[in-house]
């Protein structure tokens, strides 16, 4: 494989993140701006100096008509030329870096910032002055029982289980891998709180298959990032992540009879294109940052990027690979199952940080290149997301 | 008698899926048919192997018979709203109809350890009713599924 032009063009050379957890005192368009600021700071710019601005939202193409981030910019006061809002759910920082990048190769901006952010915990705990009329949903299933993420999401842990032959206390394996991470970083909800897969097995059912610890975290919290092109990047105050690719893969032009995709994500062709730009393979990669809202799309994404055979996911994350100390550095700050979830903004700034060897306790030794993956967009009927996104980081 | 109040989400009906919540009020289960080479959709799509017509002119919406089998499903412990509740523990499934196409909606009536892929299912047709609720503007049909044989 050969490099492309794309590599090392463009780099990440700030990041911000809110303090995250249960913060309802915060609205979400204050935690996006927060964290839009910090951003700014860490790469040393001013904020004069952001031409360009990105609302990566959490809401995907399903649904989620909320407009409290309407203008993050206008809060900061940053002179943007161009400000508008991404929705991809879980891929919502990909899309935003990725539109961030037609501008500066455009050379319309020279800096942009995109920034996002949840306020998912305090939206399940409205105060009852702030509820509002239950009204049409506007998606298929929610009035058939579909209610919640975990009801359709855990369709591809049946499914795996089924097909395969997975088990419940391989993806606990998942879980306890992500949560001994979880305790090397101090910023992570579930810091100081270790499980084995018996705790795994003990914790409540909420959907079956999925224990409670099979799920993310909801949290509140903002996190934004800074992106400009290497010549630039070289004048900021830290060491920048460069670029070496970018890839994308889709579900959303199938349909309910590409019964696969119960069982695997788009991978391939964002892994292809990816990897491809930088020109080099997987192994090549030192960390992993796969985004985990449940644990088979972590699974399922050991899988994708060939980590064992198509099937043998369950075995293989059984074996503690994806832990610290393991072959597979996978989700190293905790992940959105014990760290928080700021959607893939949660994977993209930890990636920058082992990059930048910030990595504390959890640093992994001389990682040079690291990978963040999105997942999310719309729900194909009736219960798979569409989107898949790689991004490849290094020094 | 007092009304009711109807708690769980109203269905999302817009021009594409009028024609089949139509059939649901008349308890009649459709699937969208390509006339040119029979193919099964649900929802509307347009007919993957055919020259389309504007505007779906080559499908039409068919009456079927609501079986089917069970393709995937898990058991909902606890709710995603509290419009559900009531309905705890329940099974959520995929099911496969018999013409191909896949739907998911709850399994009513069954023991949810009793539930296995590939069991054999038909659609149940609910009644929601201006009659029963206070704040249902106008009456709909929701599909459930059940085991059969």
């Amino acid at each position: 494989m050969s490099k492309s032009d794309f590599t090392r063009k463009y780099a990440i050379v700030g990041y911000g993140e809110t303090k995250v957890g249960h913060l309802p005192e915060y609205s979400g368009r204050t935690l996006q701006t927060e964290a839009a600021r910090l951003a700014i700071e860490d790469a040393g710019l001013r904020r004069e100096d952001i031409d360009g601005a990105v609302n990566a939202k959490g809401e995907g193409g399903g649904g989620g008509t909320g407009n409290w981030t309407d203008g993050f910019p206008r809060v900061l006061g940053l002179p943007v030329k161009f400000y508008y809002h991404v929705g991809r759910g879980g891929a919502q920082a990909s899309y935003g870096l990725h539109t961030a990048l037609s501008y500066l190769d455009a050379g319309v901006a020279n800096y942009v910032c995109v920034a996002g952010a949840r306020a998912d915990w305090q939206k399940s705990h409205v105060p009852a002055r702030m509820k509002s009329e239950p009204g049409r949903s506007g998606i298929w299933g929610k009035e058939l029982g579909d209610a919640a993420a975990y009801t359709h999401h855990s369709l591809f842990a049946t499914r795996h289980m089924h097909e395969y032959g997975t088990t419940s206390p391989q993806l606990g394996a998942i879980a306890v891998a992500e949560r001994a991470w979880a305790c090397l970083n101090p910023a992570a909800y579930m810091h100081g709180r270790p499980i084995t897969v018996e705790d795994h097995q003990n914790s409540p059912i909420v959907c079956w298959p999925y224990h409670i610890m099979d799920i993310c975290l909801q949290s509140d919290g903002g996190a934004a990032f800074i992106v400009t092109t290497a010549e630039r990047a070289k004048d900021c105050k830290k060491p920048p992540a460069y670029l070496l690719g970018i890839g994308t893969g889709e579900h959303i032009d199938h349909l309910w009879w590409e019964k696969g995709h119960y069982t695997a994500l788009p991978v391939d062709t964002a892994k292809e294109a990816a990897f491809g730009q930088a020109g080099i393979g997987v192994d090549d990669v030192d960390v992993f940052e796969f985004y985990d809202c449940f644990t088979m799309e972590v699974l399922l994404q050991c899988e994708g990027y060939g980590f064992c055979k198509k099937g043998e996911g369950g075995p293989f994350v059984a074996t503690g690979a994806l832990g610290p100390g393991g072959s597979r550095p996978t989700n190293t700050g905790g992940g959105l199952l014990a760290s928080h979830h700021i959607g893939d903004f949660t994977p993209m700034i930890e990636a920058v940080r082992q990059i930048r060897g910030e990595g504390g306790a959890r640093q992994v030794k001389d990682a040079k290149i690291a990978i963040a993956t999105g997942h999310g967009g719309e729900l194909l009927y009736p219960g798979m997301c569409s989107t898949h996104t790689c991004t490849i980081l290094g020094k | 008698m007092q009304k009711k109040q109807w708690t769980k989400p109203f269905p999302g009906v817009d021009q594409d899926n009028d024609p089949f919540w139509q059939g649901l009020n008349r308890h009649e289960f459709l699937l969208f048919r390509c006339k040119k080479c029979g193919a099964w959709y649900w929802p509307v799509s347009f007919c993957r192997t055919c020259d389309n017509e504007p505007f779906f002119g080559n499908l039409e919406w068919v009456k079927v018979s609501g079986k089917g089998k069970v393709f995937n499903f898990n058991i909902v412990y606890r709710p995603g709203s509290p419009a559900y509740n009531d309905d705890i523990p329940y099974v959520y499934a995929i099911i496969q109809m018999d013409e191909g196409p896949h739907i998911s909606s709850t399994i009513i009536d069954c023991d949810p350890m009793q539930v296995k892929i590939d069991m054999p299912v038909e659609v149940v047709f609910k009644d929601i009713t201006t009659a029963e609720y206070e704040n249902v503007k106008e009456d709909f049909t929701l599909p459930y599924f059940r085991l059969v044989g």
